[in-house]
């Protein structure tokens, strides 16, 4: 269905280079999955350890090799063998080893000595770095129905802040998502989160315990993904506009190739065509357009998380600096006003502490002249 | 992480040419030089877990390159001894995998079947105990890939020395040496008469040199070629060499593809004389007594190269040959010398030589 150029070449699911270290051709996502499978044994794959002693004996056996040999075989192949230290002291880990000839620690010992030299020792993304893996390395699910099925493909997703400038490339991303190729884009729709989904309009000083109940995101539900020449629009709900019509419309009034439309709630990653790490757009709240990025799609593997639940499984989040209330520079400005004769500047920022006790009474009610706007902070889910 | 790439790369080049030095596959020998070069501590000292993890992403990214062609066989069973290393001695929990593109199935599977075939032991072993382990995750292609598009693509680069020599009889005695050997010895026979008397042109004081030198020469090739083949055969056991004559279906098929060219064009009758003799072609053609390229049908060939290419390989000939027999043409030669390796080994892609 979404295939622009259908090719005749029967491996055309097996991605290749389109262009080096950029991204791959195109292929079907449930077709590269099926390619992996008929290639691997099912033990390959398999969650379950396969037993030592069983593989010894069957590579013994394969290769028609006595037991003296296997074991020689083994011992020269262990582990140990590769070790640089003595067996009774164990190397500090954490220092950079003085004097190696390696490049590699003669340039990171270089490195570390420049950062100790540094007043800040560790920045806000060292700080939470490890935070999000703790939660979801290699959990298993209380019950086996959650289990993510073995020879399950896991797709990494990532999703930047919504651009207007074109050097993407240089940006973080704002979120980077696993999801299962049995999720839909509906799931992948929900589980991006952008501050203009949480955007209140309006002026709300003379109210504004109501602000909270007006966010954009229950108002304006429309959104669509688009992959390779096909627009998922988001039609669950009856609110829903079909707002890439006039992007296909457009696009035929001026002789660009037709563009065609299916569901973002019925399609699944695992029937979809795409190129990995092409660059492809999210577009909600009319016109707040995000890149998407498919970085890798792969097997799942035994050390994954495997509880079903926990997909779409966040693990990364960029964390922005986020705006302070310009009267206790402590908490994240949730006010904006404007015409604020309180204030110090125009527009100006308040926490919602600061905000209320400035412009209002005990009884709440307004002093003076200003318009308050609800403010969301781009680093709200930091 | 991009910052150390050129250096990690570098230490991985510089543990597997001493291994190639080595002239063997062998794991003891490889764990030894693993150990004198203490490569395990490369993991250590990083600043924390997060870079720990891309570290060892990088360096395993980069130590698989050299396990997938066009390096030889014994490159990339190094590359396979790196891989299960750098596997086993991470100090990252839960271990970070190898990554395994779809794509390069085949040419693992090709080398497990050439190790077997060739009763590597150790090389089967430890790739199959990567397998055990669960240490390939099994991927779409092998490295993450988010649209960073560079203006020089610095990790294309291949190390030449790493990859097999095609050998160098056939490189040498290719068949535009042969061509240019018919032609030189037309000429000569063609000066040699006319400095001698009209009247006795069998005269043996001239015949200095043997009639069927080009022929010869080419079959001579051909039997080296043949012997080769017989001589990496599979149920040749140990000293390194083995398998790796059959281990890259490329090689061979270039092999046979130059040798099928020899032998067309030595015989073959469309021969299309190098442009820097034509002039003198002209008047050597009704004097042609040897077993060389017949020229009569020289412009029936329809599909001729672009004029870039054929500059490129005409220019080069001459250049090449003349190094030798006078200085006229010397500059020219120096104007090729980019050409020359593409033009005569027949590969693909021009490689850039690694730099340091």
């Amino acid at each position: 269905m979404a295939a622009p150029n259908p090719s005749t070449d029967p491996n055309t699911n097996i991605p290749e280079y389109e262009y080096a270290d950029a991204n791959s051709n195109i292929f079907h996502i449930g077709s590269f999955r099926n390619e992996w499978l008929n290639r691997l044994k099912p033990s390959n794959y398999s969650y379950e350890q396969e037993d030592e002693d069983t593989f010894d004996a069957n590579f013994a056996a394969e290769m028609g090799i006595s037991a003296e040999t296997l074991s020689d075989l083994k011992s020269i192949c262990s582990p140990d063998s590769l070790r640089c230290h003595a067996e009774d002291q164990q190397p500090d880990t954490e220092v950079v080893p003085p004097d190696s000839t390696l490049r590699t620690l003669e340039q990171r010992k270089k490195r570390q000595d420049y950062r100790a030299s540094l007043k800040v020792s560790k920045n806000r993304h060292d700080l939470y770095a490890d935070e999000l893996e703790r939660l979801t390395v290699g959990r298993k699910p209380e019950a086996m129905v959650d289990m993510v099925p073995e020879g399950e493909v896991i797709l990494t997703i990532n999703v930047y802040y919504s651009v207007t400038f074109e050097n993407f490339s240089t940006a973080r991303p704002h979120v980077t998502l696993l999801m299962t190729g049995s999720h839909s884009l509906a799931e992948l729709r929900d589980a991006i989160c952008c501050v203009s989904d949480l955007q209140v309009c309006g002026e709300f000083s003379h109210t504004p315990d109501m602000a909270p109940e007006f966010i954009s995101k229950d108002l304006y539900k429309s959104a669509f993904f688009f992959f390779e020449g096909v627009f998922y629009i988001d039609m669950r709900y009856p609110e829903c506009q079909d707002i890439s019509m006039t992007v296909i419309e457009w696009a035929k009034s001026h002789g660009f190739p037709p563009y065609s439309q299916a569901k973002m709630e019925d399609t699944r990653f695992a029937g979809l065509k795409v190129k990995v790490g092409f660059p492809y757009l999210y577009c909600h709240q009319g016109d707040c357009e995000h890149l998407v990025i498919i970085t890798d799609v792969r097997l799942t593997h035994a050390n994954d998380c495997l509880d079903k639940k926990l997909y779409p499984l966040l693990t990364h989040k960029h964390r922005v600096t986020t705006q302070k209330c310009a009267v206790c520079h402590v908490y994240i400005g949730r006010w904006l006003t404007t015409n604020d004769q309180f204030a110090a500047s125009d527009p100006c920022l308040f926490c919602d502490k600061c905000f209320r006790m400035l412009h209002y009474d005990a009884e709440g009610n307004k002093i003076g002249d200003f318009m308050a706007y609800p403010y969301v902070d781009r680093g709200a889910f930091n | 992480m991009d910052f150390c790439k050129k250096h990690v790369k570098s230490d991985c080049v510089e543990l597997l040419s001493r291994f190639q030095g080595s002239e063997s596959v062998r794991f003891q020998v490889f764990s030894k030089i693993w150990r004198e070069m203490e490569f395990s501590q490369i993991f250590y000292g990083t600043v924390n877990h997060r870079e720990q993890r891309e570290f060892c992403r990088l360096i395993l990214d980069t130590a698989y390159t050299f396990f997938l062609p066009p390096y030889s066989f014994q490159i990339r069973v190094g590359g396979l001894y790196l891989l299960h290393s750098l596997y086993q001695c991470q100090i990252t929990s839960p271990r970070e995998q190898i990554r395994l593109a779809l794509k390069d199935w085949e040419d693992v599977m090709k080398l497990e079947k050439d190790a077997v075939n060739a009763q590597h032991h150790d090389a089967v072993y430890i790739l199959r105990q990567l397998m055990l382990h669960k240490a390939f995750s099994f991927t779409a292609m092998p490295t993450m890939l988010s649209f960073k598009k560079k203006r020089n693509v610095k990790s294309l680069e291949l190390c030449e020395e790493f990859m097999e020599r095609p050998s160098r009889p056939q490189e040498l005695i290719n068949i535009e040496l042969l061509e240019e050997l018919s032609n030189i010895d037309e000429l000569y026979g063609k000066l040699k008469t006319s400095v001698s008397s009209e009247s006795e042109p069998a005269y043996s004081s001239i015949n200095l040199i043997r009639k069927d030198l080009v022929p010869q020469l080419r079959s001579t090739v051909v039997d080296f070629y043949k012997w080769q083949q017989r001589k990496s055969g599979p149920d040749e056991d140990g000293n390194g060499d083995s398998g790796e004559g059959m281990s890259s279906q490329q090689e061979c098929s270039r092999r046979a593809q130059l040798l099928a060219s020899i032998k067309s064009k030595a015989y073959g009758e469309a021969t299309e004389a190098s442009k820097s003799r034509r002039h003198r072609q002209v008047e050597v053609d009704f004097t042609s007594n040897v077993a060389g390229p017949s020229h009569s049908l020289r412009y029936s060939r329809t599909n001729k190269l672009s004029l870039k290419a054929r500059t490129c390989e005409n220019v080069h000939i001459s250049g090449d040959l003349w190094k030798e027999a006078g200085e006229t043409t010397r500059i020219k030669c120096l104007t090729t010398v980019d050409f020359a390796s593409k033009v005569h080994s027949g590969k693909q892609n021009p490689v850039k030589r690694f730099k340091w």
